[in-house]
């Protein structure tokens, strides 16, 4: 555990010396809040309506949240890399070190992502106070419970990128199964919570990776209640030990299939 | 001067099709690469069926209008992103001196960067947008206007990021802000004008011209008016020229690195 520490500390330090290209990366995600501003108060006629249970403040800060574990994310990014380390032999000069690859992906990836998470969580709250004006009504307990399910989201879905990334072994490139998995979370996860889907959709949406990776935490920082902290934080540990298992399993077969040409 | 121009497009398009033949080579991910590009746009028509379930109008768009919206936006992304791939490349091209290639060849320095390479699931971009404009209505007239005003937008959006990246030219790396003004072209270009209040709209009639890539183009296929074909025109030539003017400015200060390295 030491070692992968270790690979998380350096991969944070190095990160921090390009605080700059990160903040201005930031400008895509005001631009994202504003126009779901928009929308949001064009959609909600009067801002005390509530519809399917949500006010218009509860939805724009739900969008500020799942915004910020998505951008924080770098989902392509890690995709892209690990393709590309599969598909270009690179992978061969992580299989001779004492690590596994699944775990130096994540620790690795978790350097970036933490300190991407920290600013634009700053930043979103900044913007949510700034066109809202009002914050969640939160106790200390139910913010660290919402950090806590923050970061279990954020693993979940770094296991899962690695996952579809390391599925190059059997295919040559994985990237389009990343477009569809990324599209899923934006477009079904992201913008609007599960009770917004038809009826017959929402079991469904219930147990896909959309609910631990992106509505539990939501919706715990718009409504939070120790009931639904439990809930979410039972499915998002047993969706942590399935990712898990399922990205060392591709990984370990996918090992057997590789076959690089020196040079 | 038409013999030169001729000649200009002939070598353009067999650039074109040699880098398309390449990405050909491994047939599997070629196709993949178009048709999940297909599926992954279409995901958010689910986003749409489900706004208009709460509200019968988005800003001002009905939903048939919002599905040439994201059809136009896709098919304009698409042709920026396969016929014009290197121009969003094009800041790191010049910062690692690999121009020099592109200088010693007899045809024009800038279109030959640019197009020197294609984005394979752009081309499902292109289709998605074909499709959309047929679940719009299909007719001759709606299918003419809306190739001619993705052609347009393509050009724009390939302009911009030539101009931006041309500025590397003085000030070094600029690929992120060229990264950043691109990123905000696509989002703001697939949601109706109308939810938009304020300042804001002015910015989509200058700094970023989303009214000749997507606002305008909506008016004018749904409603036919010359004076939006001609702003559109001339919005997108004048665009053009001051890319190559930049990029041509910039040149002159070009230095090469030395860079040993073969164009296939």
């Amino acid at each position: 555990m030491k070692k992968y520490l270790y690979i998380f500390k350096s991969e944070l330090m190095t990160n921090l010396q390009y605080t700059f290209d990160i903040l201005v990366g930031f400008v895509s995600y005001c631009i994202m809040i504003f126009i779901f501003l928009n929308l949001w108060k064009y959609i909600y006629s009067n801002p005390n309506e509530v519809i399917k249970g949500y006010t218009m403040n509860q939805m724009i800060w739900y969008v500020i949240v799942t915004e910020i574990l998505w951008m924080s994310l770098g989902g392509r990014k890690l995709c892209k890399k690990i393709c590309n380390d599969v598909r270009s032999g690179n992978i061969t000069y992580n299989i001779t070190k004492p690590y596994n690859y699944v775990e130096y992906s994540l620790f690795s990836h978790l350097g970036i992502t933490t300190l991407k998470f920290v600013l634009i969580t700053i930043l979103g709250i900044l913007l949510g106070l700034l066109f809202l004006g009002e914050f969640p009504h939160l106790t200390i307990l139910g913010i660290l419970g919402v950090i806590l399910s923050c970061a279990l989201a954020t693993i979940i879905n770094i296991l899962i990128i690695t996952t579809i990334g390391l599925v190059s072994f059997f295919i040559e490139d994985a990237n389009p199964f990343f477009w569809l998995y990324s599209k899923l979370i934006l477009v079904v996860g992201t913008i609007f919570p599960i009770e917004f889907f038809p009826q017959f959709l929402q079991p469904i949406a219930k147990y896909s990776p959309i609910y631990v990776v992106s509505y539990g935490p939501a919706k715990l920082f718009v409504d939070y209640s120790n009931e639904k902290l439990l809930e979410i934080i039972i499915i998002q540990v047993i969706y942590l030990g399935i990712t898990w298992l399922i990205a060392h399993l591709i990984y370990k077969k996918g090992v057997k299939k590789l076959n690089v040409n020196g040079g | 001067m038409l013999t030169e121009v001729k000649n200009q497009l002939k070598v353009t398009g067999q650039s074109i099709r040699y880098a398309l033949q390449r990405e050909m080579l491994n047939k599997v991910t070629f196709v993949s690469n178009i048709l999940f590009m297909i599926l992954n746009n279409a995901c958010f028509i689910i986003q749409w069926i489900i706004l208009y379930s709460l509200k019968e109008d988005v800003g001002g768009y009905t939903f048939k209008q919002v599905i040439l919206l994201w059809g136009l936006a896709s098919f304009t992304y698409g042709i920026s992103r396969f016929f014009f791939r290197d121009s969003f490349e094009l800041s790191e091209t010049i910062n690692c001196g690999k121009l020099d290639n592109y200088l010693v060849q007899p045809k024009n320095v800038l279109i030959q960067c640019i197009t020197s390479s294609v984005e394979v699931s752009a081309l499902g971009d292109i289709i998605y947008g074909l499709i959309m404009i047929t679940i719009f209505g299909l007719t001759i007239k709606n299918l003419l206007l809306f190739i001619l005003c993705g052609i347009c937008g393509g050009l724009v959006v390939a302009s911009i990021s030539v101009i931006i990246s041309s500025l590397s030219f003085w000030f070094g790396r600029t690929e992120v802000i060229a990264n950043t003004i691109n990123s905000l072209m696509t989002n703001f270009a697939t949601y109706p004008e109308g939810i938009f209040k304020g300042a804001i709209k002015i910015l989509f009639y200058t700094i970023l011209p989303l009214g000749i890539t997507a606002y305008v183009p909506i008016q004018l296929i749904s409603d036919f008016k010359l004076i939006y074909l001609i702003y559109i025109i001339i919005g997108t030539l004048l665009f053009i020229t001051i890319a190559f003017l930049v990029f041509n400015r910039g040149l002159k200060k070009y230095s090469s690195s030395n860079l040993m390295n073969v164009r296939i």
